[in-house]
């Protein structure tokens, strides 16, 4: 009996434990998204995710970002900048593979624009959804489906024809690869819809940030492509845009001569801290190693010479190819910015590069660039230089090309002159040719991101150079990358990858 | 109060305690006084119908029924004898007649007590010839075994050596048979014709009759119906060890201690039937002593006071662990005070370690001679001539050393012991020292009812390490491979003497030795864990136990790297220093009941269990740079400049785990020779996913001791022989951190919105609600043998294992999601194995012993399915890219995990570009995962190891080896890869070889990188002698000296095939893949125990 109450008690012990099953789990030390996106302040929150994407920095984020991200693989496919093996052993070939137009569907950098580019559109749904939620502005709202359209913009000028997508509460079986024309109707459609949405002010809390001019802008870009991406041109379309952003008050920022100024011009004021609002339209706010982060000097200079000039090293990385330098002519202040020949720190740079991967250049060969001439805080870790996403001079260049295209080459001369003019050098003897337009878009905008765009609408892009043969047809895309296939073996690769 | 004792031994004085044996004292007194007639006995009728029931159930019966009560002596009646009776309301002296007619039971019947015993024709004969014998037992090394047990044969009567082996038995004739036990030795019989008898023991080999430790609890050896692998203190391997999975090292089939170089402070991972988990589940469940914990538990406690391991390999055994319990058991025994006995004991070990083997690398002079024909410039020659690796190696010093007492009552008993272990490592700089006190102390309470087992180790580990991650971008590694890649023309230091050198003309020039000589990564980890068991006994066979523990570390690393180490991050941010704390605290709690139960041929044994786990990680980081002066290091974070604090440089974070279960457990034996052990646990993780947070974790198994059978009885040649089967389910969950199944928000640095610089956020997890355990179902078969007077023992075990809803990151396509991966449970595995231990006494008599020891096991693992949904929605995730960084390694359908598909080498272009196979002939190599110029090539996971472990004793001499090696698997050899591109010899150093492969550079890592890493290892070869003193303050000196990895034999060019092969898949992790290890060394140790008195 005594064994039985024994084992009665017992079991209504240990059955009475069963209130012990509380395993509920507590999240102490993150946020979760309907809590934390269900407010006003959330909501901005997200926007503010989407800017962050396009600021640069290591593992190839951002538009600016440093290394194996968009901008190298956009800049070095073109004819501006590479960065050479060294003989030394320095730097890997796959830069120089890009430049030869020789990359695989494997690279690092083809990787990375991918995931970048795919990751911003979801943050920007991801904005879209919460600022409908919570109901915010209208130019809100406006701002995430415009940052939407450059983010499309962006993919379907890399990649062609790819997947799209504006609800993220969606699976994989429901994004098909859609046609680069269907993408690129959407992207007119939404630009047109939300562009006038968009504040018109200029600095301050709209620094960095997508107002009605830097909208018109895009749109202005995505007609100034149309042809290359859909086949039907629209270059009145593209100078109806422009000249709405020719409306917002911008002008030339003065290019007049600075002795203060490292590269002895204002002009370089537009690649400095803050970018001056009279000729930037939208740049990227850059504080190093906290907000984005500017390398472009710093990975281009000679490791002894950047420690002359700042104190730390330089990485000794790109170069600018000597047919492109030669397109320059003295007097040009924009021509300021690349250094040749003897330097301080015993660097002696030289105008040609031997050879750009077997066995790699020499040391000091190339030709180097300090157009982002440093402004602190800097290190060797990149320099707080803003960097112009768009400019009035790039704008001003596109009405003058749209100019050409619609036959009236009459009216392109003044905005081409004042771009030459401000540059210190003489206007056109002549009505501006294609080639004209081309070459001052070359020398007005380089390391700013556009080359690889331009090269290709004026049918340049596969023409042989220094360092590789004529390119075939299907280079002009890149390949989706091979982890995207892998992922999604519903992708179709692109022909000839 | 009358049960026969199922206990083969003999009634022990402590059975003086027993009430039973009170009674009769009682009894006694009451029939000499004779105060009460047979009244009770007169009017009381019994009815009883029993058929073929022993006579242990109709004593029961009555006494069930009626108030009588039996009294007897165990040896006197035969309790197994069976009888039919049939009586209806008859008088006790009627039924009595009836059960014991013819036989040599007498009874007598006093009120209600009933006397049983035998007619007591032998009673003068015995008082005539009674012999009384004294001696002494030792054990095999002639020390004296206190506690063995010295009984007369055939009866109760019997006693326990004292402290010093000594005994004092009186017998009933100088004809009996005097028989000497003790746990896990054979035993001894002798007649008792000598006043003074002194008996050595000899370890029992066959292990049969072994305490086993399993889940909660220990049973015999014989009872086990799983597969469990157990080594005791004495057979395990010896010399300077430092973590207490060098102990078993190569003892267990089926269970692979993997030691990655020799890393001061880093301990070997353990695979137990190799990797069944993708994300890192596979690290067994460590019990020590009944705290529960990861494999980080082990190294807080001191090798020299683990009194024995046992293993639980197959699921049928490791179901009581649940959802902890899929990747196997190691639970751990401390030493603990023998009852009552008091000691002192010193071991010591110091060992002086080697670096068995370098690469060949370039001269200097045959550096500048390749390097001038590749182009390079001669200003990249430095003129030096200098042995990098020489500069960074030294040699290295292991030592340990414990004290450790105990002594106590027969109430009480404690053990304390201090244990300093410290090494310094091969590589400069690199350094480990531990510190553990322990005390255990049992008291019993309740007038022995109650027993209190308290256990408390704390412990404090200091190390100061190596920079783990350091190089060039694409040449990063650990820092002594680092040494390898310079380039051997260049100088330490600059021409001054002092200054590192370093070339301002390449990018991130790295002086590895400056690195070394400046960097500071000092870590200290505090461990503080306990426990108190608390078992009571309620009734015969019923016991209550309570048990909690609490383990609680600390760890701070403080980490410095000023400017002056040429680090390319130090340099740019201007130096930087950090310190880092990690706090863990893992509370367990469970209340059981256990009840055991012997009912004549039946034996049951059950157990009830209710336990609570919480496992709390908290953290912080805090961060500065730009430090005017290195002085303070991480001292003085404030000195740095406050206007360089990025997002990160501060920030802490916290999260947990809460596990609550229901257990449930009984064995069941028939005949002792029939076992049942069935099982089920009921587990809830708050780790999983809101839809799934409980699982149910059944297993039963059997056994059949086929020796017990009649049939077996007649023959001499086997002696033991069991059949084991069983099944069992167990789950993972260790492997998934805390919060994966949920959406969450978590900063990412800091953006530029609104005019201002803001913490930005995004969403960092794709979520998955249905997150569950992942199940591994596994079935064994088993045999345990002995043989040949038990000369030759053996184990075979063969299991299959499926692992199904696989937790891992599984690819998701991005678009839509936000991140690459997300958890989910999709695919299956299945790991099936053969394994076969064998021993056997080639020598075995009183002087010598020499034992032929070994084990070998076969495995196969497969990927059965990636392919599954999440949501619905089909996931195709074969050809996943898998191995933590290791190239070309995917998880494909039909392969084993860790499989590698590979492009295969075809040669060398004009322009010294590796080309390969373009198998399909298409004109492009493509390099993706399902690419057809890919081609399958083996496996990073070994199909076989094996360990041969002879060892002999020859009196007071003993000598152990042991052989170790497996085979079947490839490494890619990434450090070969990284040192053989002639591209890079500008700046670095290449490779012998690489100048006969002259491959300039290469868009593939192709198969020319990949590499047999079959192996055998002489791992541990030890010999010893014990001094046995007759002193008063000396009981013996024990003296070794062991050889550690003396050679190894193998086809891998790299520095070392054991690589990692742990399967956590996390960054960095390189399975199977070699980018460089800590050297593994060659080590010779001495030993010391010292035992006093």
């Amino acid at each position: 009996m005594k064994i039985k109450n024994i084992l009665i008690a017992g079991s209504v012990c240990f059955f009475a434990l069963v209130g012990c099953t509380n395993i509920d789990e507590t999240v102490y030390d993150k946020y979760q998204p309907d809590e934390f996106y269900g407010t006003p302040k959330g909501a901005d929150i997200a926007l503010a995710s989407v800017y962050a994407q396009i600021g640069g920095n290591w593992d190839g984020v951002g538009y600016a970002g440093a290394d194996l991200g968009w901008y190298d693989l956009n800049s070095m496919c073109a004819d501006e900048q590479v960065i050479p093996h060294r003989n030394t052993g320095d730097w890997g070939t796959d830069f120089a593979r890009t430049y030869q137009h020789d990359w695989l569907p494997t690279d690092t950098m083809i990787n990375n624009t991918w995931n970048w580019l795919y990751k911003s559109v979801f943050n920007a749904n991801l904005a879209v959804n919460q600022l409908e939620l919570a109901g915010a502005d209208a130019s809100k709202i406006a701002e995430a489906k415009v940052l939407r359209a450059f983010f499309y913009y962006l993919l379907i000028d890399d990649f062609g024809n790819i997947p799209f997508y504006t609800d993220n509460n969606i699976t994989v079986d429901k994004i098909p690869q859609a046609n680069r024309q269907v993408v690129f109707d959407f992207i007119v459609s939404e630009l047109k819809a939300n562009v006038d949405l968009l504040p018109t002010g200029k600095g301050g809390e709209l620094y960095g940030r997508f107002n009605k001019w830097a909208g018109y802008t895009l749109l202005a870009k995505v007609y100034l492509n149309a042809g290359v991406l859909t086949g039907t041109p629209k270059w009145a379309e593209c100078l109806a845009a422009c000249n709405v952003v020719d409306g917002g008050g911008f002008s030339l920022h003065s290019g007049a001569e600075d002795a203060a100024n490292p590269l002895k011009s204002k002009y370089y004021e537009l690649f400095g801290d803050v970018l001056p609002q009279d000729e930037t339209i939208l740049s990227i706010y850059t504080t190093v190693d906290v907000v984005s982060r500017n390398i472009f000097t710093v990975r281009s200079l000679y490791g002894a010479h950047c420690r002359a000039l700042f104190g730390y090293d330089g990485w000794n990385g790109t170069i600018v190819p000597k047919e492109f330098y030669l397109k320059y002519q003295d007097g040009d202040v924009r021509k300021n910015q690349f250094l040749v020949g003897q330097q301080p720190g015993g660097a002696n740079y030289t105008l040609d590069v031997t050879s750009l991967d077997d066995p790699g250049a020499g040391a000091q060969e190339g030709v180097r660039n300090i157009k982002f001439y440093p402004v602190a805080p800097r290190g060797g870790g990149g320099a707080s230089n803003d960097f112009p996403i768009y400019r009035y001079a790039d704008l001003v260049l596109m009405m003058a090309e749209c100019n050409v295209r619609l036959g009236n080459a009459g009216a392109a001369k003044p905005f081409v002159d004042a771009i030459r003019t401000r540059a210190g050098i003489s206007g056109l003897a002549g009505n501006p040719t294609l080639d004209d337009i081309y070459d001052e878009r070359g020398r007005e905008l380089n390391w700013e991101g556009h080359r690889r765009e331009d090269m290709i609408r004026f049918d340049k892009f596969l023409l042989p150079n220094q360092f590789r043969g004529l390119s075939p047809e299907y280079r002009k895309i890149f390949p989706i990358p091979t982890s995207a296939l892998n992922a999604n073996p519903a992708l179709k690769q692109n022909p000839g990858y | 109060m009358k049960k026969k004792s199922k206990n083969t031994g003999f009634l022990y004085r402590v059975f003086q305690n027993d009430l039973k044996l009170k009674l009769t004292t009682l009894l006694i007194l009451v029939a000499m006084f004779s105060i009460r007639g047979n009244t009770y006995a007169q009017k009381t009728k019994v009815t009883l119908e029993l058929n073929n029931s022993t006579i242990e159930k109709v004593i029961e019966t009555i006494e069930q029924k009626t108030d009588f009560r039996f009294i007897y002596k165990l040896n006197d009646i035969d309790l197994d004898r069976t009888v039919s009776i049939s009586v209806k309301d008859q008088n006790i002296y009627v039924v009595l007649d009836r059960i014991f007619k013819g036989t040599q039971t007498e009874f007598k019947v006093r009120d209600t007590q009933i006397i049983l015993k035998k007619p007591e024709i032998k009673t003068h004969v015995i008082e005539f010839e009674k012999q009384t014998v004294m001696g002494t037992i030792t054990d095999e090394n002639g020390l004296p075994l206190p506690g063995a047990s010295v009984f007369e044969q055939g009866t109760k009567n019997g006693i326990i050596t004292d402290f010093d082996g000594k005994f004092k038995i009186t017998v009933e004739s100088s004809q009996s048979v005097i028989v000497v036990t003790f746990v896990g030795y054979t035993e001894k019989k002798f007649t008792a014709d000598q006043k003074v008898i002194n008996v050595q023991l000899f370890p029992d080999a066959t292990n049969l009759q072994e305490i086993v430790v399993v889940g909660y609890g220990t049973t015999a050896r014989k009872d086990v119906t799983g597969a469990v692998s157990s080594i005791a203190a004495k057979d395990m391997n010896q010399g300077a060890i430092v973590n207490p999975l060098q102990l078993i090292s190569g003892k267990a089939a089926g269970v692979n201690i993997n030691q990655i170089g020799s890393e001061p402070g880093s301990g070997p991972s353990v695979r137990i039937r190799g990797v069944s988990s993708l994300i890192g589940g596979s690290d067994p469940l460590v019990v020590v002593d009944g705290i529960q914990g990861n494999l980080d538990l082990l190294t807080s406690i001191p090798p020299t006071e683990i009194e024995s391991i046992d293993i639980l390999k197959d699921a049928s055994a490791t179901a009581i662990y649940g959802s902890r319990g899929a990747a196997g058991v190691i639970l751990v025994t401390t030493k603990s005070n023998k009852n009552g006995k008091s000691t002192i004991e010193y071991v010591g070990s110091t060992s002086i370690d080697f670096i068995p083997k370098k690469l060949n690398m370039l001269s200097a002079a045959e550096w500048s001679a390749a390097a001038a024909s590749n182009g390079v410039p001669a200003s990249s020659n430095h003129g030096a001539d200098t042995d990098w690796y020489g500069v960074l190696t030294q040699t290295g010093f292991t030592q340990s050393h414990t004290l450790s007492f105990g002594g106590g009552t027969n109430k009480l008993n404690y053990r304390a012991s201090l244990t300093a272990i410290s090494q310094d490592g091969v590589v400069i700089n690199s350094s480990n020292k531990k510190y553990i006190a322990r005390v255990q102390a049992t008291q019993k309470g309740l007038d022995d009812k109650l027993k209190l087992t308290f256990n408390l180790n704390n412990g404090v580990e200091t190390s100061t390490r190596t920079i783990a991650d350091v190089g060039r971008s694409g040449q990063v590694s650990n820092l002594i491979s680092q040494a390898y890649l310079m380039r051997p023309t260049d100088p330490v230091f600059d021409t001054d003497g002092k200054t590192y050198f370093t070339d301002p003309g390449l990018f991130q020039y790295i002086n590895p030795y400056a690195v070394a000589e400046k960097t500071i990564n000092d870590s200290q980890w505090d461990n503080l864990f306990g426990s108190l068991k608390a078992d009571l006994d309620l009734a015969e066979g019923l016991q209550a136990g309570w048990f909690g523990s609490w383990r609680k570390t600390n760890k701070t690393t403080g980490f410095y790297l000023p400017v002056s180490s040429t680090d390319p991050g130090a340099v740019r941010q201007d130096g930087f220093g950090n310190i880092t704390n990690e706090r863990q605290n893992e509370k367990l709690m469970d209340i059981s009941l256990t009840y055991k139960k012997t009912f004549g041929v039946h034996s049951i044994n059950a157990l009830a269990l209710y336990e609570w786990q919480n496992q709390t990680y908290e953290g912080n980081f805090l961060q500065a740079r730009g430090f005017i002066s290195d002085v303070t290091s991480y001292n003085a974070l404030q000195y740095g400049d406050m206007s360089k604090v990025i997002y990160n440089d501060i920030r802490s974070y916290k999260n947990d785990r809460t596990l609550a279960s229901f257990v449930a457990r009984a064995n069941y034996t028939l005949l002792d020779r029939y076992l049942v052990t069935a099982s089920i646990r009921r587990d809830g993780s708050s780790v999983f996913g809101a839809n799934n947070k409980w699982g149910n974790f059944p297993s039963a198994s059997v056994a059949w001791q086929i020796t017990k059978e009649s049939f077996m009885s007649n023959q001499t040649l086997i002696n033991e022989l069991k059949l084991r089967a069983g099944y069992g389910v167990t789950g993972n969950q260790q492997g998934l951190s805390p919060q994966g199944s949920l959406s969450l928000v978590d900063g990412a640095g800091s953006t530029y919105f609104g005019g201002s610089q803001i913490t930005n956020f995004n969403i960092s997890q794709n979520p998955n609600a249905d997150l569950k355990w992942e199940t591994k179902k596994q079935t064994n078969l088993g045999l345990d043998f002995a043989l040949l007077d038990s000369r030759l023992r053996g184990t075979f075990d063969v299991y299959t294992a499926t692992t199904d809803n696989l937790l891992f990151n599984y690819t998701v396509p991005q678009p839509p999601y936000p991140k690459s991966d997300i958890k989910a449970n999709v695919g299956s595995i299945r790991n099936e194995g053969l394994e076969v231990s064998l021993g056997y006494d080639v020598i075995r008599n009183e002087n010598t012993t020499f034992t032929l020891a070994g084990n070998v096991s076969f495995m196969r693992n497969e990927v059965l399915n990636l392919s599954g949904s999440i949501n619905g929605i089909a996931l195709n995730t074969d050809y996943v890219a898998w191995g933590g960084g290791t190239p070309n390694m995917y998880l494909i359908k039909g392969q084993p995990i860790g499989t590698f598909n590979i492009l295969e080498h075809e040669g060398v272009n004009a322009s010294g570009v590796e080309t390969v196979v373009d198998r399909n002939g298409d004109g492009i190599i493509d390099q993706g995962a399902r690419s057809p110029d890919r081609v399958i090539k083996g496996s990073a996971l070994p199909t076989y190891t094996f360990a041969f472990n002879p060892s002999l004793r020859y009196k007071n001499f003993d000598a152990s080896l042991l052989l170790r090696g497996s085979g079947g698997n490839k490494v890619y050899n990434l450090v070969n890869q990284r040192s053989s591109y002639l591209e890079n010899i500008g700046k670095s150093n290449v490779l012998d070889s690489a100048l006969d492969k002259g491959i300039r550079t290469s868009p593939y890592g192709s198969d020319i990188w990949l590499e047999d890493a079959s192996f055998i290892r002489l791992e541990n070869v030890t010999a010893g002698y014990n001094f046995v003193f007759k002193d008063r303050f000396l009981e013996s000196i024990r003296l070794s000296l062991t050889g550690n990895n003396l050679f190894l034999i193998t086809d891998y060019t790299g520095i070392d095939p054991e690589i990692n092969l742990n399967g956590s898949n996390s960054d960095n992790a390189y399975f199977g893949g070699d980018r460089g290890i800590y050297p593994r060394t060659r080590s010779v140790a001495f030993g010391v125990i010292v035992k006093f008195k």
